[in-house]
Protein backbone atom coordinates (compact mmCIF):
# COMPACT_ATOMS: atom_id res chain seq x y z
CA UNK A 1 0.00 0.00 0.00
CA UNK A 2 2.64 2.40 0.84
CA UNK A 3 4.99 1.33 -2.54
CA UNK A 4 1.71 1.93 -3.79
CA UNK A 5 1.66 5.45 -2.53
CA UNK A 6 5.00 6.32 -3.74
CA UNK A 7 4.17 5.11 -7.07
CA UNK A 8 1.23 7.08 -7.47
CA UNK A 9 3.21 10.13 -5.97
CA UNK A 10 6.24 9.45 -8.59
CA UNK A 11 3.20 9.92 -11.37
CA UNK A 12 1.97 12.99 -9.83
CA UNK A 13 5.41 14.60 -9.59
CA UNK A 14 6.43 14.10 -12.89
CA UNK A 15 3.22 15.16 -14.26
CA UNK A 16 3.58 18.49 -12.25
CA UNK A 17 7.55 18.40 -13.92
CA UNK A 18 6.09 18.01 -16.95
CA UNK A 19 3.73 20.86 -16.85
CA UNK A 20 6.58 23.14 -15.62
CA UNK A 21 8.22 22.52 -18.64
CA UNK A 22 5.41 23.38 -20.87
CA UNK A 23 4.34 26.16 -19.15
CA UNK A 24 5.24 29.74 -17.26
CA UNK A 25 5.69 28.67 -13.31
CA UNK A 26 2.80 30.06 -11.44
CA UNK A 27 2.09 32.98 -9.92
CA UNK A 28 2.10 33.30 -6.23
CA UNK A 29 -1.29 33.40 -5.03
CA UNK A 30 -0.96 36.65 -2.93
CA UNK A 31 1.88 39.42 -3.18
CA UNK A 32 3.45 39.86 0.28
CA UNK A 33 1.88 37.20 2.15
CA UNK A 34 -0.99 34.95 2.46
CA UNK A 35 -3.59 37.93 3.01
CA UNK A 36 -1.82 40.55 -0.05
CA UNK A 37 -3.71 41.48 -3.10
CA UNK A 38 -3.73 39.20 -5.84
CA UNK A 39 -1.11 39.74 -8.44
CA UNK A 40 -1.88 41.72 -11.79
CA UNK A 41 -1.53 39.19 -14.78
CA UNK A 42 1.50 40.84 -16.93
CA UNK A 43 0.27 41.54 -20.36
CA UNK A 44 3.51 41.62 -22.34
CA UNK A 45 3.22 44.81 -24.35
CA UNK A 46 0.63 46.44 -22.64
CA UNK A 47 0.49 50.42 -22.40
CA UNK A 48 0.96 52.39 -19.16
CA UNK A 49 -1.76 53.58 -18.28
CA UNK A 50 -1.57 57.26 -18.29
CA UNK A 51 -4.21 60.24 -16.25
CA UNK A 52 -6.14 62.54 -18.67
CA UNK A 53 -3.32 65.22 -18.37
CA UNK A 54 -0.57 63.11 -19.98
CA UNK A 55 1.17 61.97 -16.71
CA UNK A 56 1.16 58.28 -15.77
CA UNK A 57 -1.24 56.84 -13.42
CA UNK A 58 0.33 54.94 -10.61
CA UNK A 59 -3.78 54.29 -8.85
CA UNK A 60 -3.83 51.12 -7.65
CA UNK A 61 -3.46 48.60 -4.86
CA UNK A 62 0.47 47.80 -4.69
CA UNK A 63 2.50 45.32 -2.64
CA UNK A 64 6.26 45.84 -1.72
CA UNK A 65 8.40 48.92 -2.91
CA UNK A 66 10.64 49.15 0.57
CA UNK A 67 13.20 48.12 2.92
CA UNK A 68 11.33 45.89 5.72
CA UNK A 69 14.12 43.64 7.18
CA UNK A 70 17.46 45.29 5.76
CA UNK A 71 17.64 48.69 3.94
CA UNK A 72 21.11 47.61 2.41
CA UNK A 73 20.40 44.34 1.28
CA UNK A 74 16.95 44.61 -0.23
CA UNK A 75 17.63 48.27 -1.60
CA UNK A 76 21.09 46.71 -3.42
CA UNK A 77 24.13 47.77 -1.70
CA UNK A 78 27.00 45.63 -0.66
CA UNK A 79 27.03 44.11 2.60
CA UNK A 80 28.63 46.45 5.40
CA UNK A 81 28.47 49.34 3.19
CA UNK A 82 25.43 51.31 5.50
CA UNK A 83 27.88 50.71 8.21
CA UNK A 84 31.28 51.83 6.30
CA UNK A 85 29.72 55.11 6.05
CA UNK A 86 27.55 55.49 9.14
CA UNK A 87 28.69 58.67 11.27
CA UNK A 88 30.20 57.32 14.81
CA UNK A 89 27.09 58.37 16.72
CA UNK A 90 24.65 56.59 14.08
CA UNK A 91 27.27 53.41 14.49
CA UNK A 92 27.18 53.08 18.16
CA UNK A 93 23.06 53.69 18.05
CA UNK A 94 22.94 51.24 15.49
CA UNK A 95 24.99 48.99 17.78
CA UNK A 96 22.57 49.26 20.59
CA UNK A 97 19.29 48.43 19.05
CA UNK A 98 17.64 45.27 18.79
CA UNK A 99 14.71 44.16 16.88
CA UNK A 100 12.43 44.54 20.05
CA UNK A 101 12.82 47.77 20.13
CA UNK A 102 11.82 48.63 16.82
CA UNK A 103 8.94 51.30 16.71
CA UNK A 104 7.00 49.47 14.03
CA UNK A 105 6.62 46.14 16.20
CA UNK A 106 4.99 48.78 18.56
CA UNK A 107 2.72 49.74 16.08
CA UNK A 108 4.25 53.09 15.04
CA UNK A 109 4.16 54.35 11.63
CA UNK A 110 6.62 53.23 9.48
CA UNK A 111 8.23 56.65 8.27
CA UNK A 112 9.73 56.81 4.82
CA UNK A 113 11.43 54.95 2.93
CA UNK A 114 9.96 51.95 4.75
CA UNK A 115 6.75 50.19 3.70
CA UNK A 116 5.36 47.08 4.78
CA UNK A 117 6.07 44.07 2.60
CA UNK A 118 3.05 41.99 3.87
CA UNK A 119 0.35 44.45 3.94
CA UNK A 120 -0.71 45.88 0.79
CA UNK A 121 -0.83 49.36 0.03
CA UNK A 122 -3.05 51.82 -2.64
CA UNK A 123 -2.11 54.91 -4.20
CA UNK A 124 -4.18 57.85 -4.50
CA UNK A 125 -3.32 60.53 -7.50
CA UNK A 126 -6.35 63.37 -6.41
CA UNK A 127 -8.03 64.39 -8.38
CA UNK A 128 -7.28 62.21 -11.16
CA UNK A 129 -6.77 65.28 -13.74
CA UNK A 130 -3.76 67.58 -12.57
CA UNK A 131 -3.44 66.10 -9.21
CA UNK A 132 -2.83 68.20 -5.73
CA UNK A 133 -2.27 65.53 -3.66
CA UNK A 134 -1.00 62.15 -3.73
CA UNK A 135 -2.59 60.05 -0.57
CA UNK A 136 -0.55 56.46 -0.03
CA UNK A 137 -3.24 54.45 2.38
CA UNK A 138 -1.78 51.69 4.16
CA UNK A 139 -3.21 48.70 5.18
CA UNK A 140 -0.90 48.10 7.85
CA UNK A 141 1.19 48.37 9.78
CA UNK A 142 -0.56 51.04 11.32
CA UNK A 143 -3.82 51.82 9.20
CA UNK A 144 -2.62 54.83 8.31
CA UNK A 145 -1.64 57.28 5.43
CA UNK A 146 1.18 59.70 4.31
CA UNK A 147 0.42 62.50 1.78
CA UNK A 148 2.50 64.00 -0.84
CA UNK A 149 1.90 67.57 -1.91
CA UNK A 150 1.38 67.80 -6.09
CA UNK A 151 0.44 71.25 -6.24
CA UNK A 152 4.00 73.15 -6.45
CA UNK A 153 4.43 74.18 -2.76
CA UNK A 154 7.54 74.94 -1.38
CA UNK A 155 8.55 72.95 1.64
CA UNK A 156 8.19 75.15 5.08
CA UNK A 157 11.16 76.79 6.21
CA UNK A 158 11.58 74.94 9.66
CA UNK A 159 8.73 72.16 9.90
CA UNK A 160 7.95 69.98 12.81
CA UNK A 161 9.29 66.92 12.49
CA UNK A 162 6.66 63.94 12.17
CA UNK A 163 6.86 60.14 11.06
CA UNK A 164 6.27 60.77 7.34
CA UNK A 165 7.78 64.63 6.63
CA UNK A 166 6.62 67.23 4.57
CA UNK A 167 6.09 65.48 0.92
CA UNK A 168 6.30 67.40 -2.47
CA UNK A 169 6.17 65.61 -5.73
CA UNK A 170 6.84 66.67 -9.51
CA UNK A 171 7.19 65.06 -12.32
CA UNK A 172 10.32 64.95 -14.45
CA UNK A 173 8.87 63.33 -18.02
CA UNK A 174 7.33 60.21 -16.90
CA UNK A 175 8.93 59.67 -13.24
CA UNK A 176 7.73 60.95 -9.88
CA UNK A 177 10.16 62.73 -8.12
CA UNK A 178 9.41 63.27 -4.16
CA UNK A 179 11.20 65.40 -2.09
CA UNK A 180 10.70 65.08 1.56
CA UNK A 181 12.11 66.71 4.97
CA UNK A 182 10.94 67.42 8.20
CA UNK A 183 11.13 64.16 9.38
CA UNK A 184 10.64 62.76 12.90
CA UNK A 185 14.14 60.37 14.41
CA UNK A 186 12.09 58.33 15.72
CA UNK A 187 10.62 55.44 12.72
CA UNK A 188 13.66 53.04 11.97
CA UNK A 189 14.72 52.15 7.97
CA UNK A 190 14.75 48.54 8.84
CA UNK A 191 14.31 45.54 11.44
CA UNK A 192 17.73 46.17 11.43
CA UNK A 193 17.48 49.08 13.52
CA UNK A 194 19.88 51.53 10.37
CA UNK A 195 19.31 55.14 12.02
CA UNK A 196 18.78 58.28 10.79
CA UNK A 197 18.62 61.88 12.13
CA UNK A 198 15.81 64.90 11.82
CA UNK A 199 18.15 66.07 8.83
CA UNK A 200 16.94 63.18 7.01
CA UNK A 201 16.20 64.21 3.01
CA UNK A 202 15.07 61.50 1.19
CA UNK A 203 14.50 61.98 -2.56
CA UNK A 204 12.11 59.32 -4.21
CA UNK A 205 11.95 58.47 -7.78
CA UNK A 206 8.86 56.88 -8.55
CA UNK A 207 8.65 54.95 -12.28
CA UNK A 208 5.92 52.36 -13.66
CA UNK A 209 8.50 50.36 -16.14
CA UNK A 210 5.94 48.09 -17.17
CA UNK A 211 2.26 47.38 -16.12
CA UNK A 212 2.67 45.23 -12.78
CA UNK A 213 5.63 47.29 -11.51
CA UNK A 214 6.60 50.26 -9.57
CA UNK A 215 10.23 51.12 -9.29
CA UNK A 216 11.67 53.55 -6.42
CA UNK A 217 15.00 54.53 -6.23
CA UNK A 218 15.64 56.72 -3.01
CA UNK A 219 18.29 58.91 -2.25
CA UNK A 220 18.97 58.85 1.20
CA UNK A 221 20.78 62.27 2.32
CA UNK A 222 21.27 62.52 6.31
CA UNK A 223 24.54 64.21 7.01
CA UNK A 224 24.17 63.05 10.80
CA UNK A 225 24.14 59.69 10.62
CA UNK A 226 25.38 58.88 6.97
CA UNK A 227 28.84 60.86 5.84
CA UNK A 228 27.99 60.49 2.23
CA UNK A 229 24.30 60.14 0.63
CA UNK A 230 22.91 57.26 -0.99
CA UNK A 231 20.97 55.19 -3.33
CA UNK A 232 18.66 52.19 -2.51
CA UNK A 233 16.09 50.41 -5.30
CA UNK A 234 12.73 49.02 -4.47
CA UNK A 235 10.17 47.60 -7.14
CA UNK A 236 6.85 46.94 -5.83
CA UNK A 237 4.08 44.81 -7.94
CA UNK A 238 0.21 45.66 -8.92
CA UNK A 239 -2.29 43.91 -7.35
CA UNK A 240 -5.13 42.53 -9.36
CA UNK A 241 -7.91 45.08 -10.29
CA UNK A 242 -10.20 43.39 -7.96
CA UNK A 243 -8.02 44.02 -4.81
CA UNK A 244 -8.61 46.32 -2.33
CA UNK A 245 -6.98 47.07 1.02
CA UNK A 246 -7.94 45.31 3.98
CA UNK A 247 -8.58 46.71 7.46
CA UNK A 248 -5.43 45.74 10.01
CA UNK A 249 -5.27 47.82 13.35
CA UNK A 250 -2.23 46.91 14.76
CA UNK A 251 -2.67 48.78 18.67
CA UNK A 252 -5.80 46.62 18.98
CA UNK A 253 -4.20 43.27 21.02
CA UNK A 254 -0.91 43.79 19.54
CA UNK A 255 1.00 40.45 21.23
CA UNK A 256 4.12 41.85 19.97
CA UNK A 257 6.16 43.68 22.75
CA UNK A 258 5.82 43.42 26.80
CA UNK A 259 3.25 39.86 26.24
CA UNK A 260 6.02 38.58 23.65
CA UNK A 261 8.76 39.03 26.36
CA UNK A 262 10.48 42.07 24.45
CA UNK A 263 12.00 44.99 26.02
CA UNK A 264 9.28 47.70 25.38
CA UNK A 265 11.53 51.15 23.72
CA UNK A 266 8.94 52.44 21.27
CA UNK A 267 11.44 55.46 20.63
CA UNK A 268 14.70 52.84 20.24
CA UNK A 269 17.25 55.22 21.86
CA UNK B 1 -6.17 63.34 27.50
CA UNK B 2 -9.30 64.71 25.88
CA UNK B 3 -9.91 67.05 29.44
CA UNK B 4 -6.73 68.25 29.06
CA UNK B 5 -7.03 69.54 25.23
CA UNK B 6 -10.28 70.69 26.52
CA UNK B 7 -8.75 72.79 29.82
CA UNK B 8 -5.37 74.20 27.51
CA UNK B 9 -8.57 74.89 24.67
CA UNK B 10 -10.03 76.87 27.09
CA UNK B 11 -7.60 78.87 28.46
CA UNK B 12 -6.81 79.53 24.77
CA UNK B 13 -10.02 80.62 24.16
CA UNK B 14 -10.14 82.60 27.23
CA UNK B 15 -7.00 84.77 26.77
CA UNK B 16 -7.94 85.45 23.16
CA UNK B 17 -11.01 86.36 24.02
CA UNK B 18 -9.44 88.91 26.22
CA UNK B 19 -6.87 89.78 23.88
CA UNK B 20 -8.55 89.75 20.85
CA UNK B 21 -12.35 88.95 20.32
CA UNK B 22 -12.74 89.18 16.42
CA UNK B 23 -9.81 86.08 16.59
CA UNK B 24 -12.67 83.65 18.12
CA UNK B 25 -13.50 80.59 15.77
CA UNK B 26 -10.97 81.56 13.36
CA UNK B 27 -10.04 77.46 13.80
CA UNK B 28 -12.64 74.79 13.17
CA UNK B 29 -13.22 72.31 16.18
CA UNK B 30 -9.97 73.49 17.96
CA UNK B 31 -6.87 75.73 17.70
CA UNK B 32 -5.07 73.46 15.42
CA UNK B 33 -8.27 73.14 13.18
CA UNK B 34 -8.78 74.17 9.54
CA UNK B 35 -9.79 77.60 9.23
CA UNK B 36 -13.59 77.84 8.10
CA UNK B 37 -14.77 79.04 5.10
CA UNK B 38 -17.70 81.43 5.09
CA UNK B 39 -16.96 84.08 2.16
CA UNK B 40 -18.47 81.73 -0.10
CA UNK B 41 -21.28 80.28 1.84
CA UNK B 42 -24.15 81.14 0.00
CA UNK B 43 -22.09 79.95 -3.42
CA UNK B 44 -24.54 76.42 -4.33
CA UNK B 45 -22.48 73.20 -3.51
CA UNK B 46 -20.12 72.49 -6.36
CA UNK B 47 -20.46 69.74 -8.67
CA UNK B 48 -18.23 67.16 -10.60
CA UNK B 49 -18.13 66.57 -14.36
CA UNK B 50 -20.53 63.41 -14.08
CA UNK B 51 -22.96 65.76 -12.23
CA UNK B 52 -22.07 64.18 -8.83
CA UNK B 53 -21.99 66.63 -5.87
CA UNK B 54 -18.52 67.18 -5.19
CA UNK B 55 -18.11 66.39 -1.44
CA UNK B 56 -14.39 66.77 -1.45
CA UNK B 57 -12.32 69.42 1.20
CA UNK B 58 -10.86 69.49 3.61
CA UNK B 59 -14.24 69.12 6.21
CA UNK B 60 -14.37 69.90 10.54
CA UNK B 61 -17.38 68.23 12.59
CA UNK B 62 -20.02 65.78 11.48
CA UNK B 63 -20.25 62.87 13.40
CA UNK B 64 -18.23 63.47 16.95
CA UNK B 65 -21.43 64.93 18.67
CA UNK B 66 -22.95 63.02 21.94
CA UNK B 67 -25.96 61.55 20.67
CA UNK B 68 -28.35 61.90 23.53
CA UNK B 69 -27.80 65.81 22.76
CA UNK B 70 -28.84 65.41 19.26
CA UNK B 71 -32.47 63.74 20.39
CA UNK B 72 -34.82 64.93 22.05
CA UNK B 73 -34.79 65.33 25.83
CA UNK B 74 -35.64 62.01 27.53
CA UNK B 75 -35.62 60.52 24.14
CA UNK B 76 -32.42 58.02 24.76
CA UNK B 77 -34.01 56.31 27.56
CA UNK B 78 -37.03 55.00 25.15
CA UNK B 79 -34.24 53.62 22.44
CA UNK B 80 -31.86 51.96 25.05
CA UNK B 81 -32.38 48.66 25.38
CA UNK B 82 -31.98 47.92 29.59
CA UNK B 83 -28.91 45.99 29.16
CA UNK B 84 -27.29 48.79 26.80
CA UNK B 85 -28.61 51.49 29.56
CA UNK B 86 -27.17 49.55 32.43
CA UNK B 87 -23.77 49.15 30.30
CA UNK B 88 -23.79 53.03 29.20
CA UNK B 89 -23.73 53.87 33.20
CA UNK B 90 -20.89 51.28 33.89
CA UNK B 91 -18.61 53.72 31.76
CA UNK B 92 -16.67 56.29 32.30
CA UNK B 93 -14.91 58.39 29.92
CA UNK B 94 -11.46 56.71 31.16
CA UNK B 95 -12.27 53.61 29.73
CA UNK B 96 -13.30 55.01 25.94
CA UNK B 97 -11.24 52.85 23.49
CA UNK B 98 -10.54 56.29 21.30
CA UNK B 99 -9.12 57.19 24.24
CA UNK B 100 -6.62 54.75 23.51
CA UNK B 101 -5.97 55.33 20.27
CA UNK B 102 -7.95 52.91 18.50
CA UNK B 103 -10.26 53.95 15.93
CA UNK B 104 -13.70 55.72 16.50
CA UNK B 105 -16.01 53.56 13.74
CA UNK B 106 -17.48 55.64 10.86
CA UNK B 107 -19.34 58.40 13.36
CA UNK B 108 -16.24 59.09 15.32
CA UNK B 109 -13.90 59.70 12.78
CA UNK B 110 -15.38 62.86 11.56
CA UNK B 111 -14.68 63.93 15.28
CA UNK B 112 -12.08 66.69 17.07
CA UNK B 113 -10.46 66.67 14.10
CA UNK B 114 -9.60 68.19 10.38
CA UNK B 115 -10.49 65.26 8.29
CA UNK B 116 -10.85 65.15 4.26
CA UNK B 117 -13.09 63.73 1.73
CA UNK B 118 -11.63 62.50 -1.23
CA UNK B 119 -13.68 61.01 -4.53
CA UNK B 120 -11.20 58.92 -6.44
CA UNK B 121 -11.33 58.82 -9.20
CA UNK B 122 -12.30 62.36 -8.83
CA UNK B 123 -15.34 61.76 -12.17
CA UNK B 124 -17.34 58.10 -11.56
CA UNK B 125 -15.51 57.96 -8.51
CA UNK B 126 -15.70 53.99 -7.39
CA UNK B 127 -14.01 54.98 -3.56
CA UNK B 128 -14.72 57.38 -1.25
CA UNK B 129 -12.68 57.92 1.23
CA UNK B 130 -12.20 59.57 4.79
CA UNK B 131 -9.08 60.45 6.15
CA UNK B 132 -8.53 61.61 9.86
CA UNK B 133 -5.95 63.48 11.06
CA UNK B 134 -5.90 62.63 14.63
CA UNK B 135 -7.28 60.26 16.54
CA UNK B 136 -5.66 57.52 15.12
CA UNK B 137 -4.46 59.03 12.31
CA UNK B 138 -6.30 56.40 9.84
CA UNK B 139 -8.75 56.44 6.71
CA UNK B 140 -12.50 55.00 5.90
CA UNK B 141 -13.28 53.67 2.60
CA UNK B 142 -16.40 53.75 1.14
CA UNK B 143 -17.02 51.55 -1.78
CA UNK B 144 -19.11 53.22 -4.92
CA UNK B 145 -18.74 50.74 -7.30
CA UNK B 146 -22.17 49.32 -6.83
CA UNK B 147 -20.69 46.02 -5.29
CA UNK B 148 -22.92 44.15 -2.50
CA UNK B 149 -22.04 43.80 0.92
CA UNK B 150 -20.48 40.82 1.28
CA UNK B 151 -22.66 38.02 3.24
CA UNK B 152 -20.78 37.37 6.43
CA UNK B 153 -18.22 40.07 6.64
CA UNK B 154 -15.26 39.56 9.34
CA UNK B 155 -16.33 42.58 11.96
CA UNK B 156 -14.11 45.90 11.65
CA UNK B 157 -13.84 49.33 13.48
CA UNK B 158 -15.15 50.45 10.17
CA UNK B 159 -17.41 47.82 9.02
CA UNK B 160 -18.08 47.43 5.11
CA UNK B 161 -19.66 50.44 3.62
CA UNK B 162 -21.30 50.70 -0.34
CA UNK B 163 -22.52 54.19 -1.16
CA UNK B 164 -24.72 55.51 -3.93
CA UNK B 165 -25.98 58.61 -4.96
CA UNK B 166 -29.96 59.41 -4.22
CA UNK B 167 -29.83 63.02 -6.07
CA UNK B 168 -27.92 65.32 -4.41
CA UNK B 169 -27.43 62.89 -1.21
CA UNK B 170 -24.85 60.56 -0.72
CA UNK B 171 -26.24 57.37 1.09
CA UNK B 172 -23.70 55.15 2.41
CA UNK B 173 -25.10 51.77 3.95
CA UNK B 174 -22.72 50.29 6.57
CA UNK B 175 -22.50 46.43 8.25
CA UNK B 176 -20.25 43.79 9.24
CA UNK B 177 -18.93 46.82 11.87
CA UNK B 178 -17.34 45.53 15.50
CA UNK B 179 -18.64 46.18 18.86
CA UNK B 180 -15.52 47.69 20.15
CA UNK B 181 -15.59 51.23 19.16
CA UNK B 182 -17.70 53.15 21.20
CA UNK B 183 -20.93 55.37 18.99
CA UNK B 184 -20.09 58.41 21.25
CA UNK B 185 -17.92 59.87 24.08
CA UNK B 186 -21.13 58.94 26.18
CA UNK B 187 -20.33 55.25 26.21
CA UNK B 188 -23.64 54.09 24.32
CA UNK B 189 -22.88 50.55 23.52
CA UNK B 190 -23.53 48.67 20.09
CA UNK B 191 -23.63 44.59 18.85
CA UNK B 192 -22.11 44.14 15.58
CA UNK B 193 -25.54 43.87 14.36
CA UNK B 194 -25.05 47.31 14.23
CA UNK B 195 -26.52 48.83 10.96
CA UNK B 196 -25.65 52.48 9.60
CA UNK B 197 -27.48 54.67 6.76
CA UNK B 198 -25.56 57.62 6.49
CA UNK B 199 -27.29 60.66 4.07
CA UNK B 200 -24.78 63.21 3.42
CA UNK B 201 -26.27 66.23 1.72
CA UNK B 202 -24.12 69.77 1.02
CA UNK B 203 -26.73 71.68 2.17
CA UNK B 204 -24.59 75.12 1.09
CA UNK B 205 -21.00 75.62 0.30
CA UNK B 206 -19.77 75.19 3.52
CA UNK B 207 -21.99 72.99 5.02
CA UNK B 208 -22.89 69.58 5.33
CA UNK B 209 -25.59 67.75 6.90
CA UNK B 210 -25.37 63.88 7.71
CA UNK B 211 -28.58 62.02 8.91
CA UNK B 212 -27.59 59.01 10.33
CA UNK B 213 -29.96 55.98 11.27
CA UNK B 214 -29.02 53.85 13.98
CA UNK B 215 -30.03 50.06 13.95
CA UNK B 216 -28.94 47.60 16.34
CA UNK B 217 -31.48 45.28 17.50
CA UNK B 218 -29.18 44.08 20.05
CA UNK B 219 -28.47 47.10 21.98
CA UNK B 220 -31.63 49.66 20.77
CA UNK B 221 -35.51 49.18 21.15
CA UNK B 222 -35.93 50.42 17.46
CA UNK B 223 -34.01 51.94 14.73
CA UNK B 224 -33.55 56.62 15.65
CA UNK B 225 -31.56 58.97 13.29
CA UNK B 226 -29.34 61.68 14.52
CA UNK B 227 -28.04 65.14 12.47
CA UNK B 228 -24.60 65.75 12.67
CA UNK B 229 -23.26 69.13 10.08
CA UNK B 230 -19.98 69.06 9.30
CA UNK B 231 -18.02 72.52 8.06
CA UNK B 232 -15.33 73.33 5.17
CA UNK B 233 -11.92 74.56 6.28
CA UNK B 234 -10.63 76.88 3.56
CA UNK B 235 -9.37 75.65 0.15
CA UNK B 236 -5.58 75.80 1.40
CA UNK B 237 -6.47 73.77 4.66
CA UNK B 238 -4.53 70.50 5.00
CA UNK B 239 -4.87 67.61 7.59
CA UNK B 240 -1.87 67.37 9.80
CA UNK B 241 -0.08 64.40 11.31
CA UNK B 242 -1.28 63.27 14.57
CA UNK B 243 -0.10 60.00 16.09
CA UNK B 244 -2.16 58.98 18.75
CA UNK B 245 -0.04 56.65 19.99
CA UNK B 246 2.95 58.49 19.97
CA UNK B 247 3.30 59.22 23.78
CA UNK B 248 -0.34 59.35 24.71
CA UNK B 249 -0.61 60.31 28.61
CA UNK B 250 -4.74 59.38 28.61
CA UNK B 251 -4.90 56.50 30.74
CA UNK B 252 -2.43 54.11 32.72
CA UNK B 253 -0.12 57.76 33.03
CA UNK B 254 -3.27 58.90 34.28
CA UNK B 255 -4.46 56.37 36.69
CA UNK B 256 -7.12 55.47 34.43
CA UNK B 257 -7.54 51.57 33.98
CA UNK B 258 -7.20 50.86 30.14
CA UNK B 259 -10.61 49.20 29.24
CA UNK B 260 -9.00 48.64 25.57
CA UNK B 261 -10.82 44.94 25.80
CA UNK B 262 -14.15 46.40 26.59
CA UNK B 263 -16.42 45.28 29.19
CA UNK B 264 -19.14 42.42 28.23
Amino acid sequence: MIRYFQFAFVLAALGLSLAAQSKEPPLPTRLGGDNGPRPAAAVPGRAIPRLPDGTIDFNGVWSGGGPVGDIGQQGGLKPGYLESIMTPSAKALYAKRSEAQDPYNYCMPAGVPRMAADFAWRLVQYPTTKPTHIFLLYEGNMHSFRQIFMDGRKHPVDPTPTWFGHSIGHWEKDTLVVDTIGFNDKFWFDRRGTPHTEQLHTIERWARPEFTKLTRVVTIDDPGAFTRPFDVRFTAELGSPDSEILEYICIENNQYGLPGGHDYNPVGK
Amino acid sequence: MKRIICVSLTIVALSMALVQAQELGRRLGGSNGPTPTTAEANRPAPKLADGTIDLSGVWTGGGGEEIGRLLKPGELDTILLPHTKKLMQSRNDGMDPYNYCLPGGPLRITGGFGWRLVQHPTVNAKYIFMLQEGNAHTYRQIFMDGRKHPVDPSPTWYGHSIGHWEGPTLVVDTIGLNDKFWLDGSGIQHTEQLHLVERWTRTDYTTMKREVTIEDPGAFTRPFTVTYTARLGTPESEIFEYICIENNQYGLAQGLQPPVKGEK
